[in-house]
């Protein structure tokens, strides 16, 4: 027995990195469906935006890159799908320089290709990447077009039926932040404080505990936290909206529904992982304490 | 020609005295740290000032402050292509002396002129960088799909590999601490994930059962998440906005030097 724990913990680690890979894996080849409940601050998000009225205007930031895309995109994509069925406007920014722009670039993409009946210009605008966030997000509240002249293609912001009478941040209702970096803290930090705006923020997994400290505060109206809180905001989706129930259940695409199926398999992978090597560090603790006694 | 009193008094601070004093720093190196120093302690003052003082000339819609957001907004631009003449300098060097890895610095200029190229392409031929009208991907677009955001992916997929080998070996109950951060921890991933359900899967009765474990478990990873998460973050929070608040102070008064890049002696 003893030598078993032994093995466990001296257990070479390629071991660990095949059973990670075939319990991320197996779970996206074979999904398995698990129930996903909802938590406050997802269900704070939803609301929030449910509450916004038709032909209100949506900021939504691409604060994020290709390395955490598969945590931020169903996200952003969730709150565009709400938007678009609530008949909101949206405006569509990148901050975030390290792909910030291809991400918004798709995104956009793929959400005019599923509801054909967007308009480009009308009812959403996408204004493209411009670096240094805390200056742009700063003017952009006293001036959007200050920060942004043109849209993505180049066209001048005056001549974009969408931002007729959307001056600056104050007349949009709301800023979706879907984040990786401190970029989505200065949503908070930087505009919600100065113009007043209510922000939710979309982060990943890893830097979403920071974020309950501003939604104690009352500085942030929701959050969609990682990857869970993506598979949130679709189960809410679905049972709010009966097109995207259907939507959901059928598309080959990745969702983070999906995801989570991954994820939970990895993460009981990882806790019995935790469990063995704990126990089998305290057996050769007690064994070695004994053999010095 | 709009003279008014926020433009002049910024182009005199951030454009005729640094032009004057690179001039006069030629003949008198002292003054080489003072004019940087100048510069920094304007362009930290005026932003602070126009939260304080609301008047036209500083916060208004073309005032100071908002003028100076403009500007560091063109200046982030230029200092992009500082980063490129930097990557290009380091790179270049690297291939022609034939260091260590040089072949890599080969690809990295490769990467770095075949996408610039096809983002000045873009922004010359009118097409844009995105997604083209006929729902192609440009030039541009098709580099960061294909290329681009695997690899980023990929780089970053290999946490989970890491993060797991690292719990196994490193995570152990050593001490009081270590078990209170290892039963927090277990409890969070349980609760974040339908752990419980899973294990339940193949005992369809134990269903119900799972699911009610789990929504309490859930609740006590909220609580956890909120409360005691949430106050240490507030006080970690304010802790680093105090400290930046005093470096940024440091910098302003010119006690702070550090950013200037000055040798010994300057």
């Amino acid at each position: 027995m003893a030598g078993l724990f032994e093995r466990i913990v001296n257990l070479d680690r390629r071991w660990i990195f095949l059973i990670v890979l075939l319990s991320v894996a197996t779970p996206i080849v074979i999904p398995i469906g698990l129930p996903v409940t909802t938590t406050g601050p997802t269900r704070a998000a939803f609301e929030f935006i449910e509450a916004l009225h038709e032909g209100d205007v949506v900021l939504i930031s691409f604060d994020y890159g290709p390395s955490s895309a598969p945590e931020n995109d169903p996200m952003a994509e969730a709150v565009m799908r709400q938007c678009a069925l609530k008949k909101l406007r949206f405006i569509v920014c990148a901050l975030y320089p390290l792909g910030g722009l291809g991400l918004a670039n798709n995104v956009v993409a793929k959400i005019t290709g599923e509801l054909p009946n967007l308009r480009d210009g009308v009812d959403y605008v996408n204004l493209g990447y411009k670096d240094g966030p805390a200056a742009v997000m700063r003017r952009m509240g006293d001036d959007i077009a200050g920060a942004f002249p043109t849209d993505v293609h180049g066209k001048p912001i005056s001549e974009i039926p969408l931002m007729k009478g959307v001056h600056d941040l104050r007349q949009v209702k709301l800023v979706f932040t879907a984040a990786t970096s401190l970029i989505g803290e200065w949503w908070i930090t930087q505009v919600h404080p100065q113009v007043g705006i209510p922000v939710i923020i979309g982060p990943t997994a890893v830097s979403a505990p920071k974020y309950y400290a501003y939604l104690n505060s009352g500085q942030l109206v929701g959050m969609v936290g990682g990857m869970k809180g993506a598979a949130e905001y679709e189960s809410l989706l679905r049972a709010r909206y009966p097109q995207l129930a259907t939507f959901y259940t059928t598309t080959r695409a990745f969702t983070a529904t999906k995801g989570m199926d991954g994820q939970t398999v990895l993460h009981t992978v990882i806790l019995l992982l935790l469990v063995l090597g704990n126990v089998a560090y305290l057996r050769q603790r007690r064994a070695s304490a004994k053999a010095r006694a | 020609m709009n003279l008014e009193f926020g433009r002049v008094t910024l182009v005199i601070l951030f454009a005729i005295v640094p032009i004057v004093g690179f001039f006069l720093g030629l003949r008198a190196p002292a003054l080489r740290s003072r004019i940087p120093i100048f510069v920094g302690v304007f362009a930290g003052l005026i932003p602070i000032l126009s939260m304080y003082v609301p008047r036209k000339f500083i916060a208004g819609p073309t005032g100071m402050s908002p003028r100076l957001d403009q500007w560091l907004i063109i200046l982030a631009g230029f200092a992009l292509l500082l980063g490129i003449a930097n990557v290009l300098q380091n790179n270049t060097r690297k291939i022609s002396r034939r260091e260590k890895g040089w072949p890599f610095s080969v690809v990295l200029l490769i990467g770095l002129f075949v996408t610039g190229g096809f983002g000045i392409y873009g922004g010359i031929s009118g097409q844009g960088i995105g997604i083209a009208a006929d729902g192609t991907p440009t030039p541009f677009q098709y580099v960061t799909n294909w290329f681009f955001q695997p690899l980023q992916s990929t780089i970053f997929s290999l946490l989970a590999f890491f993060m797991a080998s690292a719990a196994f070996r490193a995570f152990r109950a050593r001490n009081t601490e270590a078990t209170i951060l290892l039963v927090a921890a277990v409890l969070i991933m349980m609760g974040r994930v339908p752990l419980l359900e899973l294990l339940a899967v193949p005992i369809p009765s134990l269903q119900p059962a799972a699911a009610f474990a789990s929504q309490g478990l859930g609740k006590l990873t909220e609580w956890i998440m909120q409360t005691p998460n949430g106050a240490a973050q507030a006080g970690i929070i304010i802790g680093a906005a105090l400290g930046a608040a005093s470096m940024a102070l440091r910098v302003i008064l010119g006690i702070e030097r550090g950013y200037l890049g000055l040798g010994k002696g300057d």
